[in-house]
Order: structure tokens, then sequence, then C-alpha cells
């Protein structure tokens, strides 16, 4: 199809579109905000209801324009290049949270609901969503569904996957499903669910979510643990683990990681100790004991100061890594990748029991960063795992698939997109294999 | 519990092509692997349900290349294939609905791999739950979700159905649980889902596996989480003399912000069963009894089951029993976990059912199953998963009462309503299956149901694997579910477990 008629299509949308709901074109000066790895999009269309969002989709469908969902951006750096970038969908005003049933610990939210809202309304109840990835404010539940993005907490908690319930979907022709419930335990139907998350909107658009949520806890302290080498470091999050110490998060760092949240360049383990009064000194009693048998420094740290630096130090920058291998990897592999990113300024931190390791590099002439991925992927496939670019360069991002290599079970993946998005208008390219 | 309308006629395999299919089998596999004949296979009609389905043959592949192979023989002569593990199933999955070949899993026992510093274990889906724990043990590991008859159920059928159990409160189900699985699919070909490590790129497959009731392919390796075994243990016993004040406590619980490894309600039918066998000690004059156990180190569990205590007692529990000692914990949770089987004590039968509500729904929709059963002219006994509000109910009867056993499915279907009514879901754990597979238009709309239709083509299913299964009659399934109704309950067999 020729250029023109691309352009006339997205222009038709537009005009049916700007009845249902706000449909603007891109102004020059907005471009960066909806910009998505240099790809700008003709119009942007901001849907207030699940109906707007449905008629919004089907629309589309019947136009053949391509869409990218976007909540507030602050993940819009995962996936690969969109191989066509139409129309942004942005979420960001279907944001009510729809139902808070505190005792029953769930939590039902629209897409464009921002973290740092839902986690301040739940905190008058004693509770919080155990969602915690570095992001700016901006940062919404459906793209943090999306994009699959986690932080500390993980640890303790797991992953989206393990509190989310129940969604609606809209699908790319419009029509909405949901799958799971409100209810904590349901077996009922298969957990569609679980493929929307960390899906990049390539199956469907999240229009509502429910999650269940956790009680705070009653007491919390952050120490910070100074070691002499990563297998030092790692050694002592693998001992606590095993001692079932109260830690709702374990974190290696390595030097400059530790430099910038921590102010202290060597490698070290940041942990958030917490639960009731006696669990928490009981928990801090064999740390200090670990640490002395092995001539460490602990320290007690303000705890909001230092997981917002983390925050901070971790959020998706020019080059972000997210290198995956067995927990009993992490500190030999944390050690080498510390190595081989010299003169990249990398900044490493691993949710060591989950094999996480993340990295955020600067590259330069010296350090490229196509020859840094190359690095980490010789590094983690030596450790039987694997890396997720989760953002660079799009320079970089149009030579590479930042998923890495295909794994075997590609052709299910690429027949379930298929079904869901025969006609690909939905984010096409981002996803595995860019699907 | 279904109505039926269409003949099962086109479903059932031809027995001539069933001959064919039989001696094909026996060739690639061995004729010691295959059993076909009606007096070898009628210890294959049932699971643990009121369903039933004659298979037309049964394999016992020992590799993923035997189940590759039996599945490569029925899809070139396109009949279903029906994969079973224990059979201890509660929702008619295991069960060979329109005939065909049913692949027995048992015979792939092997913990494959035990890697205690990642916290993983390789096996095959024959393995007994039970025994996984058992053998992770000495590591100081567990695998952690437990269904209560983890003695028997493997854990293959634990994936099929997404299987959960009275401690799934804190830790999770099944779901939770496995990293990866090696499947055989439709056409016989071999692949990976998941992984060893926990971050695998692309849609979580194994996380729309998991609970696919064994219609998308058969898993032949698990890669499972394991747990460490807590350093202390504690749990308690909360006695009530009002079925309210139990649920109020439930909640009472939850809301001040403790979430106890269970959380398990057993009431005064469920007590006058299980007490006399297992002598556990609770009253026979209570109305019901709270099981609640809290673990984790010595100091957390000291501070919260002090905690549980004075919230019970807030809310009228006439005592509080604290159990320690591992020989009296397991006392108080071989109650819970023969309490079903304990009840063919007092009647000759019982129907489980497993609904789900909010936990704060948990009072209003006792009393409403109370009341439901009373209105049938029958008895009610729970017991069950009070803190997360999966409630099983277990109907009381004697089939031999003419009509009995029509007011039991009537009942069971009119609590079944409660649950969703009150904002709740059909099954909890045990499964749709056969048995509630009618019942799922309550919940989910044609349009939710045709998007998860999606699944069998990207698995490349098609209806080879356990046709009729876990969503509403198609083609060919009509008759499947007029057999529950002969079906007596009095040979549900030995033990049920929920």
């Amino acid at each position: 199809m020729s250029s023109r008629t691309a352009a006339t299509r997205v222009d038709e949308f537009r005009a049916v579109v700007s009845k249902i709901t706000d449909a603007a074109q891109i102004r020059p000066g907005d471009a960066g905000h909806y910009e998505v790895d240099g790809c700008v999009p003709e119009v942007v269309v901001e849907p207030s209801t699940a109906e707007q969002l449905q008629q919004v989709l089907s629309e589309a469908y019947t136009a053949g324009v391509t869409v990218v969902p976007l909540g507030g951006g602050a993940h819009k750096s995962a996936g690969n290049v969109p191989e066509s970038y139409d129309v942004a969908l942005s979420l960001t005003r279907l944001d009510h949270i729809i139902a808070h049933e505190s005792a029953d610990l769930t939590v039902t939210v629209e897409p464009g609901v921002r973290l740092a809202d839902l986690q301040a309304r739940l905190a008058e109840h004693g509770q919080f969503v155990p969602l915690d990835p570095p992001c700016d404010a901006a940062a919404t539940i459906g793209g943090i569904l999306s994009a699959n993005a986690q932080g500390p907490l993980r640890h303790a908690y797991g992953t989206a996957r393990d509190w989310l319930i129940g969604v609606h979907i809209v699908h790319a022709d419009g029509s909405m499903s949901k799958s799971g419930g409100r209810v904590v335990k349901n077996v009922a139907g298969y957990d569609m669910h679980k493929l929307y998350v960390g899906s990049l909107g390539t199956l469907g658009i999240i229009a509502e979510a429910t999650l269940k949520v956790s009680p705070l806890p009653r007491s919390e302290v952050t120490l910070a643990l100074t070691c002499r080498s990563a297998a030092q470091a790692s050694d002592l999050v693998l001992a606590a683990h095993d001692a079932g110490l109260a830690l709702r998060a374990a974190e290696v760092l390595s030097p400059p990681a530790a430099n910038a949240v921590l102010g202290n360049e060597a490698w070290s383990v940041i942990v958030r100790v917490a639960g009731e009064p006696g669990t928490v000194t009981r928990t801090r009693r064999e740390l200090d004991a670990a640490s002395a048998a092995l001539g460490t420094k602990v320290d007690e740290r303000d705890t909001p100061a230092v997981w917002s630096a983390w925050d901070v130090a971790f959020r998706p920058g020019v080059l972000s890594l997210h290198v995956s291998v067995l927990p009993s990897s992490v500190g030999e592999a944390m050690q080498v990748l510390d190595r081989r990113f010299a003169g990249a300024g990398a900044r490493l931190s691993a949710t060591l029991t989950a094999g996480v390791i993340r990295a955020n590099l600067k590259p330069t002439r010296e350090a490229r960063a196509g020859a840094l991925v190359d690095a980490a992927r010789d590094v983690a496939s030596r450790y039987g795992g694997g890396v997720v670019v989760e953002a660079a360069p799009p320079v970089l991002k149009h030579d590479i698939d930042v998923f890495g290599p295909l794994r075997p079970d590609f052709a299910i993946m690429k027949r379930l997109k298929e079904e869901f998005d025969p006609r690909r208008i939905l984010s096409p390219g981002r996803f595995v294999g860019r699907l | 519990m279904s109505a039926t309308t269409q003949p099962e006629a086109d479903a059932r395999p031809a027995e001539a092509v069933m001959r064919q299919v039989v001696r094909e089998l026996e060739r690639v596999l061995g004729r010691e692997r295959v059993i076909s004949t009606p007096e070898e296979l009628i210890a294959y009609e049932f699971d643990g349900t009121m369903e039933r389905g004659m298979p037309q043959a049964v394999v016992f592949p020992e590799t993923t290349e035997h189940v590759s192979a039996a599945v490569r023989v029925a899809h070139q002569f396109d009949v279903p294939v029906i994969p079973r593990g224990a059979g201890t199933g509660l929702s008619g999955g295991a069960v060979a609905a329109v005939g065909g070949v049913v692949v027995a899993l048992t015979r792939m026992k092997r913990v494959l791999e035990i890697d205690p510093v990642n916290r993983l274990a390789v096996v095959e889906p024959g393995v007994v739950n039970l025994d996984l724990s058992r053998a992770v043990a000495e590591y100081g590991l567990y695998y952690a979700p437990d269904p209560s008859s983890q003695r028997a159920c493997t854990i293959g059928g634990n994936v099929a159905e997404n299987a959960g159990g009275p401690h799934c409160l804190a830790y999770g189900a099944t779901t939770n649980h496995v990293l990866g699985v090696e499947l055989v699919l439709a056409d016989g070909e071999v692949v990976w889902i998941g992984g060893r490590t926990r971050d695998v790129p692309g849609y979580d497959l194994t996380g729309a596996f998991v609970g696919s009731e064994g219609t998308l392919a058969i898993a032949t390796k698990i890669v499972v989480r394991l747990m460490r075994l807590p350093e202390s243990t504690r749990t308690l016993l909360a006695i009530f003399d009002a079925v309210d004040d139990a649920s109020n406590a439930v909640s009472a619980i939850i809301a001040a912000g403790m979430l106890p490894s269970a959380l398990e309600m057993m009431d005064r039918n469920i007590i006058a069963a299980v007490e006399p066998v297992i002598r556990a000690g609770f009253p026979l004059d209570a109305e019901a009894v709270l099981l609640i156990e809290v673990d984790g180190l010595e100091e957390s569990t000291v501070e919260q089951a002090e905690a549980i205590d004075r919230i019970c007692r807030d809310n009228k529990a006439r005592e509080v029993r604290l159990a320690v000692a591992q020989p009296d914990r397991e006392r108080l949770w071989a109650a819970r976990k023969t309490s079903i089987s304990a009840l063919g004590r007092l009647y000759p039968n019982y129907y489980v059912l497993d609904g789900v509500v909010p936990r704060t729904k948990l009072v209003d929709v006792l009393r409403q199953t109370y009341a439901i059963a009373e209105r049938y002219g029958l008895a009610v006994a729970n017991v069950f998963h009070a803190g997360d509000g999966n409630l099983h109910p277990n109907l009381l009867f004697d089939e031999r009462d003419p009509g009995a056993t029509g007011r039991v499915l009537d009942a069971g279907t009119e609590i079944m309503r409660a649950c969703v009514d009150a904002g709740g879901s059909i099954t909890g754990e045990h499964g749709v299956g056969l048995e509630k597979r009618d019942f799922i238009g309550w919940i989910f709309s044609a349009a939710d149901l045709a998007v998860m239709s999606h699944l069998k083509p990207a698995f490349k299913a098609g209806e080879r694997y356990n046709p009729c299964k876990a969503f509403p009659t198609h083609k060919g399934c009509g008759e499947v579910s007029q057999a529950r109704i002969q079906r007596t309950a009095a040979a549900l067999g030995a033990d049920i477990y929920v």
C-alpha cells in the first residue's frame, strides 16, 4: 500500500473516532511524549471509558490502522521497534479505582490508574500492591502489567502474574472479554490473564484489572551490608534466604550501583527486613552475626531514602538490560558482567533469589551498545540464562531482537498472536520474534 | 447435572477403528503397555466423581517418546486422548467421556533432578505429590501445593487442574509453583514451555497451560519450585458455638493484616463424622471449628499465634487450643484431611461441591447452603478453605431413597448458583471437567469463551485431548453427563479428598 493511502486511512480513522472521543493530530511539540523508539504516530486517541476504548479499536480494526497503547510512558522503551505505529492509544483517562474490597484483599482498577495513586489509596487501609518497578510517578497499572515491570519486592512477593486474578480485555476488533474474576481462588476457564502480563499490548488492551493486595508489614528497617566481592554478597543473601529470615527484598549491588544508591562504592547488599517486631529483631540479630563472621559491615539506613535512590538508579535508561540466570549463578555472573561492562558506568542490581540481574549502562565510543548487549548475552548463555534489552538506542534496536534468540515454543506464540490479532494492528513487531 | 440434547454417537470412535488403534499402539509401545479388554478397562471408567465413561484402550507410557508415539497413533486414527494421573480428580477430568485412549501417566514417576540451591525439581507427571515433598525433605525443602489427596494424586494431575490445598492461602496454587513444562502436542510434537530460570521471554504459556484440564497437551516433564521447610509451625484449633462466629473470626484475622498459611473451617456434621475416627479432641457439641496454621521464624509464629488466639476469643470462640509439637499438629491435620471420607460413617453417600465466594460473603453463603440443603431434605457438612473463601459443602444422602440423587444434584446446582450470585466462582480447585461445564456460562459469556478457544489452535490441540471437558457441551458430547445420574455415590471409592 502506498504511503498516501496509509495517510488517508489514518485521516479517515481520526475523522470517525473524533465523533466518539478525543482524537487529535499530534502536534510537533508533543511528539516526544508519544514517540516509541523514534517512531512518532499521526494521531493520539484518548478514550475516557471502556466503551469508547472498544469503539476506538473497532474503528481501527475496520480502517486497518496500527495502534500502540500507552499509559504514562514509563515503560515504552520495552519491546522491539514497532513495525508500524499510526495511532497512540493513550489510556491515562481510564484512571478509576473501580473497587477496593479491603476485607477481601482485592482491588479492581482501570489501566490508567497510576501506581503511586493506587498505593496511596491502599495505604489508608494498611494495604499495598507488592509491585515496585523502578519508574517515574506517571507509571500506570496497565503499563506495569503490560511490561511485567518488577522491582526488589519480587524477592518475597513474586511478579504481577502472581497478583493478577482477573482482567477485562478489549481485543483487536473492539470486542471485550474477561478471564478470571474477583475472587482470590478460581480455576474456572483457561487463565487467559496470565498471557496478557508482559505481552506489551500485542494481544489486547487491558480495560480493567483485578489484583490481590497484601497487608503492609507492621514494622520495617532497611540494612546495607558492605561486602568484599560479588561472591560474598551473594553468599550472604543465599544464607539469609536459607535461614528463612524475614526479608521483603534483598538486592546485591555492584560497586557503581552501591555508589549511586548508598554513596559507598563497594559490593553491597541492601535488604528490607519486615514483619512483627520480634521477627525483625531476630532477623537483624542473625544478619549481624553472619556479617560479623565474614568481617563485613552492617548499617541501618533510611528506608524511603535508599529505595527511592535505588528506583532512580534503575529506571529504564540509555541501555537497560534484564539478565535472567539461575539464582546460584548470580554472584559469579555479576562479577563477570561488572568486568565485561568496564568503562560503561555499569550499575548492576540483582534480585538474587529470582535469578534476575538488572543492568543500567552508558554506552561510549569505546563500549558501544551493541557490544555491551553481545557481552551480556554471552555471559548469560554461559550460565544457562538469557537477556532481555529493556531500553536501548533505536539505532541498535533496529538491528537486534531485544528478547534474544527464539525458543522452541515460539511457534505456539506465533499462532497465539495470529488468533488474537490476525490483522496485526496491535503493537505490530514489538514482541518476541517481532510478532 | 447437565441437560442433554445431542447424541454421542458421532464422538465415540467405532470399535472397528479402535481395534486398529489398539494393534498399532501395541506395535509402537509393546503389548505390556496397552490394555483394551473390558475387564481391564473397568478400573479406568471412573475418577473421584459420579462421572463415568469407558475408555476403549489404556496405555502406560514410561517415557516422553512413548507418550509421543501413542499420541501420534491417536492422531493418525483421529481418536480422543485422555491424560490421566491417579484418578483422584473431583470434576470428571480423567474420565473418558466419549471413549478413546486413556494415557495413564502413573508409570512416569521419576524425580529426575533436585536442585536444592535453586530450589527446583524436575519431575515426571506421575510423581505423587507427597512423594515429591518426601524426596526433597532431606534438603530441608518441600513442594507447597498440598491438595488433601496428596498421598495419591500426581503432579501431572495437579498441573492439569491447577490444584490447590489448605496451604495455598499463603503460598498460592499449582500455577505459582510451576516454572516450565515439557509437552507432547496433539500431533506428537515434543516442545518445552517456560524453563528452569524464573524469567523466559515471550507469552506466559506455562501460566496458560496450568489448569487447562488436559485439553491442550500432555505434560511429560515438569519443573517445579520448592520451598524451604519453616523453622517453626503453630497450629491453632478454635472452637465455636455458632458458624457465623467462626466466619466472622476468619474475616477478622484477614482484616487484622494477617495471612496464616492455612485457615480451615469444619462444621458440626464434619466433626461428628471425623472425631470418633481420628480422636483429635473436637467437641461433638461445637457448631464449628477453625484450624489455623502459621509458619515462619519462631518469633513470628509466636506473635501471630497470640494475635489469632485473641481475635478468635473476641469473636466468641469457646476455646482456643494451640498445637506446637509435630504429632499434635499432625493429628489435627489428619482430622481435616480425612474428614470427607469419614462422612461415610453418617450417611451411605455424599456429594462434594467446590465453590468460591469473596471472603466477606462467607457468612451469607454458608447460611444459604444450610437453607438450600434443608429445603431439599438433605443434610450438609461443610469443611473448607475459609481463608480464601473456597467452600466445600458435602451433601449427605442415601441413594436408595427414591429421588435422593436427583435432589442432591439439584441442591448442588442451587448452591453453585448462590456462590456465583455472591460474586464468586463455580470452582476454586477441582476444575470444571465434565461436572460443571454447563455452569461455566454463569460466569463467562460466549465472548469470553470464544477468546479462551484461541488456545486450542495455538497449541495445535484441536479436540484431540480430553474432548467434552471444561467448556460447555458441543456437538458429540451430549450424552456424556447422563451417566452421572446412574452412577451411585456409594461407589465413589474409599477416599474422597478436598
